[in-house]
């Protein structure tokens, strides 16, 4: 059952090859990719090619680059960016200027474009702290033209539509055959590095931000500095692209670097796949030089580009995932057997010192909607240590409660704190550092990674004394969590691999790799069957075993009476019981809230009123 | 109050619908004959209001039959099926904000063809004679309205269509106690002009207090049914909402 | 004071083309939640479209305008199938490309078609203009404003005074509900796409005569529409009309005390000011929702 490999629909969310526990021998894969990438940078150099070959395939390498920077920032964090053609152009003219204009050394040009393209990416990426979706698709669309008029326009600086002929390219480098060596080198070395990006803490994070986003924020992630990251990544590369392109043609002008261009760069990703730098190749590859074979489409001017525009909407149409997408899932069936991992430890939950004083705190909580009060002025306390439910009929205010506690919704109005410490105003991500956990109604897992990778998110959040940087470490301690729910054996599977109730329990192994000092179950029996509630019931009196603070809403009055030792009961926004559970379920105020009120005297003779009460 | 020779009116058999993985409704077969009002309790979850969406062509069944007057709906779009006389009060009532109450009860009648501009109007004043409480607020725009105001024109924007049944999907949902007993009052008006209604509650006593026939779900079943009072009077049905009733099972379980 | 009078009419001239296309562009998006990349694009094939009729084949005017918006009404109806049909339940991000391929193939289609030349389409009127003290009032501009409001006129009337303007603004408040009553959803959706293409269109026609008409002046006319419909608050009407009349201006004073080459720069900046400090536009949410 353990180290069985199965299809993950996504390339870039290959684990590596090799096992955690052997970290001494140099991984196979990244050697095997060395030792082709020195051949190819070898071919390059010294294969006698022509002029015209010679500026494809120096085009085909730095587009590439370029086009790889996409595969970050929208393959991997999946935010659109329309602009990669004005980063580019950025970095172009960093070279070209700097070298033409300013007579230095071509390293440096790069170096200072780079910068540049860093920064100003990065600003981009700061208006993502506003934006999302169409909005961001339109910021970046202004950028790219802004840039373009300041290319065109700023005659003094950038030579305006004449553009900046005579780059000269680096001493050791003059040579075209070099150059290009020089080209496909830079070309492999960031392929390796954004193949390798989707493991590392921040690809992982970039990643959960594309799938799911709250649940990313509510697991610890910081999802604005994740998406400026991103588009300063995708940015850097994009410039990097441009500066070895100035080298390559040593003559840029504006045209090259407009919107249309932005678009090429991202039919070449959409094409080829956009999760992997293997598809941006294909992709690039696959653009720049089927256009040369069928050269003739370039003498009716805008066929080309009309092709494109028509490529683009049939690719999204038929073929999301792009080429590699597509052959990547056949790759991924090819992959040996990996040895069994080493049997998962016991899960431990660090509960912090004991004490009598209440793990949570809620006074006089508010929210309203305009003027609608979902919760009005609630207060109630949750003890340290087992399980407390809070319930209501339909529309009572308990969804809204447990959002607000766990920092989706801002309140209106009262406090929360956590263990004495104010949480009320916290961001989500910071309140997973206070230790708040929490699974969701409508389970929100992240899609595209295994079940192991999204406990190991879990298990990254901030502040969690028993975590770790260490890989090896981090991948034991959600082995112990998905063990603790008894999933062990099929940590490495896709997500969408598991039934409904699975998925369930994954999530709330997520929440308890991070180690949380209280846990916020959103509904957590929804949609599961007897048995599988059954199961649940045992889980959640393992979890309680171990001290964890667990705070549950649902509907599912068996379980809540199975579970919780104290219960809070909403109606209207307002709390009308709280205490031991046995006791409050048998108030009248209660019962009447689920089964209705008594009929007070009503207008219509055809009203039952002779219904006895309970 | 069942009509015993002629057909029901509505007639479902064996219903399943699944959302993804979770099946909403398990094989769920009851009838609703002319003239009746019944109700359809069980708690959050329990699949009611997934039954009625599945009648109105919201979403589609996995299986199962669904028949108006013999006739089929499984698979028709909701446009279709409103035609056929099917008027589908929605969860959280959705009247269309950005128009007047009065607009709203006019687009009830989109399901029915040669209607005149005059006999429209006509049509939507009658309307406010059955709901007194809302005519002042004739041009006044959706969003402005309260719950109970809004309860009243999606009734009224549903009766609007004139159908042979009424879904009436938890009308009872975030209103006040004195609010609910209004509605209330309205349906038991609508009852007795002799329209059929499937009512979802899970308000018990409210929605059995005009009831001719209940039936109980849980968990996408059918567990309880009958007429109002031995409904009511039934432990069952608490234990339903409040626990109890698998309780046994999880001990013998262990 | 003269100039500045004469600059007013200027900018509201040109203002209310793009008032026009946001138009467009904010009933497509009110309806189906698409922001449509190619809006722009309609208005410059219809402004071919006139040079090919009106120009190239000389037909008489009213001819070519006829043809020219029934053109216009099937290029919307074809968008709506195979753009944003097939793509309606997917999420923004494959629409959003999807519709900027769109652009670009409806751009360099006309461009293989027609090629790089940018063409002239004479103004409807003789007479340039006329003098009304001392501000010279453009006839073609006149034309613009007097259609511009005329159009909008008719759309507050449409929209508000018959059963089928209801039955679109609830298909956009609420597309499932609307279903429910009977409104035949998919069918007020084509509608939207084919009334704002031809909003779209008269836009470009109108505007052609003061420009040139050439492939880019498209996407130089979306950007400005999109910057409109920001600053008068996403989604809302009359936010996108005033939008594009103060853009207008924005831009015309702009051109004239700031810098001319320049001039397409200050959508776009303004365009991001709005959308980092203040993204629901001047308007912001006119018709809140019950929670």
């Amino acid at each position: 059952m353990s180290g069985t490999p199965s299809p993950v629909a996504d390339p870039a969310t290959a684990v590596p090859a090799s096992p955690p526990a052997v970290r001494r021998r140099l991984p196979l894969g990244s050697l095997a990719y060395a030792v082709l990438a020195a051949a190819l940078v070898a071919v390059a150099a010294t294969t006698p090619l022509s002029g015209y070959a010679l500026n494809i395939l120096m085009q085909a390498a730095t587009y590439a680059i370029a086009v790889i920077g996409l595969t970050v920032v929208l393959g991997l964090c999946g935010q659109i960016n329309l602009a990669q053609a004005a980063f580019f152009g950025i970095g172009a003219y960093a070279v070209g200027l700097g070298t033409v204009d300013g007579g230095l050394n071509f390293w440096i040009c790069l170096i200072v474009g780079l910068g540049l393209a860093v920064v100003l990416g990065a600003a981009l990426g700061a208006s993502t702290l506003r934006l999302g979706g169409h909005y961001l698709a339109m910021v970046t669309i202004s950028f790219q033209q802004i840039l373009t008029l300041v290319l065109t326009n700023w005659i003094p600086v950038t030579h305006g539509p004449d553009g900046v002929p005579n780059i000269r390219r680096p001493a050791l480098f003059a040579d075209g055959q070099s150059y290009l060596a020089l080209c496909v080198l830079v070309l492999a070395i960031v392929g390796w590095l954004v193949w390798h990006m989707p493991r590392t803490r921040l690809g992982r994070a970039m990643r959960a931000v594309r799938d799911n986003e709250l649940a990313a924020g509510v697991s610890g992630i910081d999802i604005y500095r994740t998406k400026v990251a991103a588009f300063a990544v995708g940015s850097l590369l994009a410039g990097l692209g441009g500066g070895l392109f100035a080298g390559s043609f040593t003559y840029i002008s504006p045209d090259q670097f407009s919107f249309a261009e932005s678009i090429v760069f991202l039919t070449m990703a959409l094409l080829g796949g956009v999760g992997s730098p293997v598809g941006a190749v294909i992709g690039t590859a696959l653009l720049i030089l089927i256009p040369e074979w069928l050269r003739f489409l370039k003498e009716i001017p805008g066929l080309y580009l009309a092709i494109y525009g028509l490529a683009v909407i049939l690719i999204v149409v038929f073929m999301p995932d792009g080429i590699w997408g597509f052959l990547g899932d056949q790759v991924r069936r090819l992959r040996r057997t990996r040895p069994a991992p080493p049997p998962a430890a016991e899960l431990t939950l660090s509960q912090g010192e004991a004490s009598t004083a209440p793990m949570l705190e809620v006074s006089d909580l508010s929210k309203h909607f305009g003027g609608l009060k979902a919760v009005d002025a609630v207060s109630f306390t949750v003890a340290r240590g087992g399980i407390h439910a809070l319930i209501g009929p339909n529309g009572s205010g308990k969804t809204t409660t447990l959002n607000v506690l766990s920092g989706l919704y801002s309140p209106t109005g009262g406090t929360v704190r956590l263990a004495g410490q104010d949480v009320t105003r916290l961001s989500p991500h910071r309140r997973a550092a206070a230790g708040i956990g929490r699974t969701f109604q409508n389970i929100r897992l992240f899609r595209s990674m295994s079940a192991l990778e999204n406990v190991v998110i879990g298990a990254e959040r901030p502040n969690n004394p028993l975590g770790a940087r260490d890989r090896a470490a981090l991948e034991a301690r959600a082995r112990a969590a998905l063990a603790f729910v008894g999933l062990e054996g099929r940590a490495e599977e896709p997500i969408s691999g598991f039934s409904y109730g699975h998925q369930r329990l994954i999530e709330i192994a997520r929440a308890l790799a991070g180690n949380p000092v209280l846990l916020l179950l959103d509904e957590p029996a929804a949609g599961l069957n007897s048995s599988e509630k059954n199961a649940l019931t045992v889980l959640l009196r393992r979890m309680a075993a171990k001290g964890l603070t667990i705070l549950i809403i649902d509907h599912d009055m068996t379980l809540v009476s199975d579970v919780a030792s104290h219960v809070t009961v909403l109606n209207f926004g307002r709390r009308i019981a709280d205490g031991v559970t046995a006791t409050v379920l048998r108030e009248p105020a209660v019962i009447q809230a689920y089964l209705g009120e008594d009929a007070a005297a009503g207008p219509a003779a055809s009203l039952k009123t002779d219904l006895a009460p309970v | 109050m069942m009509p015993a020779a002629t057909p029901p009116l509505l007639e479902i058999r064996d219903l399943v619908v699944r959302y993804g993985e979770i099946e909403a409704v398990r094989g769920l077969s009851f009838s609703v004959g002319a003239g009746e009002v019944v109700t359809l309790l069980g708690s959050n979850g329990a699949g009611k209001s997934t039954t009625l969406k599945a009648i109105s062509g919201l979403v589609r069944p996995a299986a199962g039959t669904i028949l108006l007057e013999g006739k089929p709906l499984e698979g028709l779009k909701p446009e279709a099926i409103v035609r056929l006389g099917v008027a589908h009060v929605p969860e959280g009532r959705r009247v269309f904000p950005g128009l007047t109450v009065r607009e709203n009860i006019m687009l009830g009648a989109s399901n029915r063809s040669g209607l005149g501009k005059r006999a429209l109007r006509d049509e939507v004043e009658a309307m406010f004679d059955l709901f007194p409480d809302i005519r002042r607020f004739g041009d006044a725009l959706g969003w402005t309205l309260s719950g109970g105001q809004l309860q009243m024109v999606a009734l009224a924007r549903g009766l609007m269509a004139k159908p042979r049944i009424l879904l009436l999907d938890e009308p009872s949902l975030g209103l006040a106690p004195v609010i609910v007993q209004a509605v209330f009052a309205i349906i038991a008006e609508v009852r007795r002009r002799g329209t059929t209604v499937l009512l979802v509650e899970q308000n018990a006593r409210m929605g059995l207090s005009v009831a001719d026939r209940g039936y109980v779900l849980e968990t996408g079943r059918l567990v309880l049914s009958g007429d109002p009072e031995s409904l009511w009077a039934n432990d069952e049905i608490r234990s339903a909402y409040l626990g109890g009733r698998a309780k046994a099972e999880v001990l013998a379980a262990g | 004071m003269d100039l500045i009078l004469q600059l007013l009419f200027t900018g509201i001239g040109i203002g209310s083309v793009y008032a026009l296309v946001a138009l467009g562009f904010v009933l497509i998006f009110r309806a189906t939640n698409v922001v449509n990349f190619a809006q722009g694009e309609f208005s410059m094939v219809a402004a071919f479209l006139m040079v090919v009729f009106a120009v190239d084949l000389e037909w008489p005017y009213w001819l070519s305008l006829l043809l020219t918006i029934g053109g216009m009404a099937l290029l919307g109806a074809l968008f709506n199938l195979g753009v944003y049909y097939p793509l309606r339940h997917r999420s923004y991000l494959p629409v959003i490309i999807s519709t900027i391929g769109a652009s670009i193939f409806l751009a360099n289609t006309t461009l293989a078609l027609y090629g790089p030349q940018p063409q002239v389409l004479p103004p409807v009127f003789e007479t340039q203009g006329f003098l009304l003290g001392p501000v010279f009032l453009d006839s073609q501009y006149l034309l613009i404003i007097a259609v511009t409001a005329a159009l909008v006129a008719f759309q507050y009337w449409f929209f508000e005074h018959t059963l089928v303007g209801k039955k679109l603004q609830a298909t956009s408040q609420d597309k499932e509900m609307a279903a429910l009553l009977g409104i035949p959803v998919a069918g007020m959706i084509m509608l939207t796409f084919v009334y704002s293409a031809v909003l779209g269109g008269i836009a470009g026609i109108l505007v052609a005569p003061v420009l040139f008409v050439s492939i880019q002046m498209g996407a130089t006319i979306a950007l400005k529409a999109f910057a409109a419909t920001i600053i008068g608050g996403f989604g809302d009407v009359t936010g996108a009309i005033i939008g594009g009349l103060a853009l207008g201006i924005i831009e015309t004073f702009g051109a004239a005390y700031i810098s001319v080459p320049y001039k397409d720069a200050f959508a776009f900046l303004v365009l991001i000011v709005f959308l980092v400090v203040r993204p629901q536009g001047l308007f912001g949410e006119r018709v809140a929702e019950k929670a």
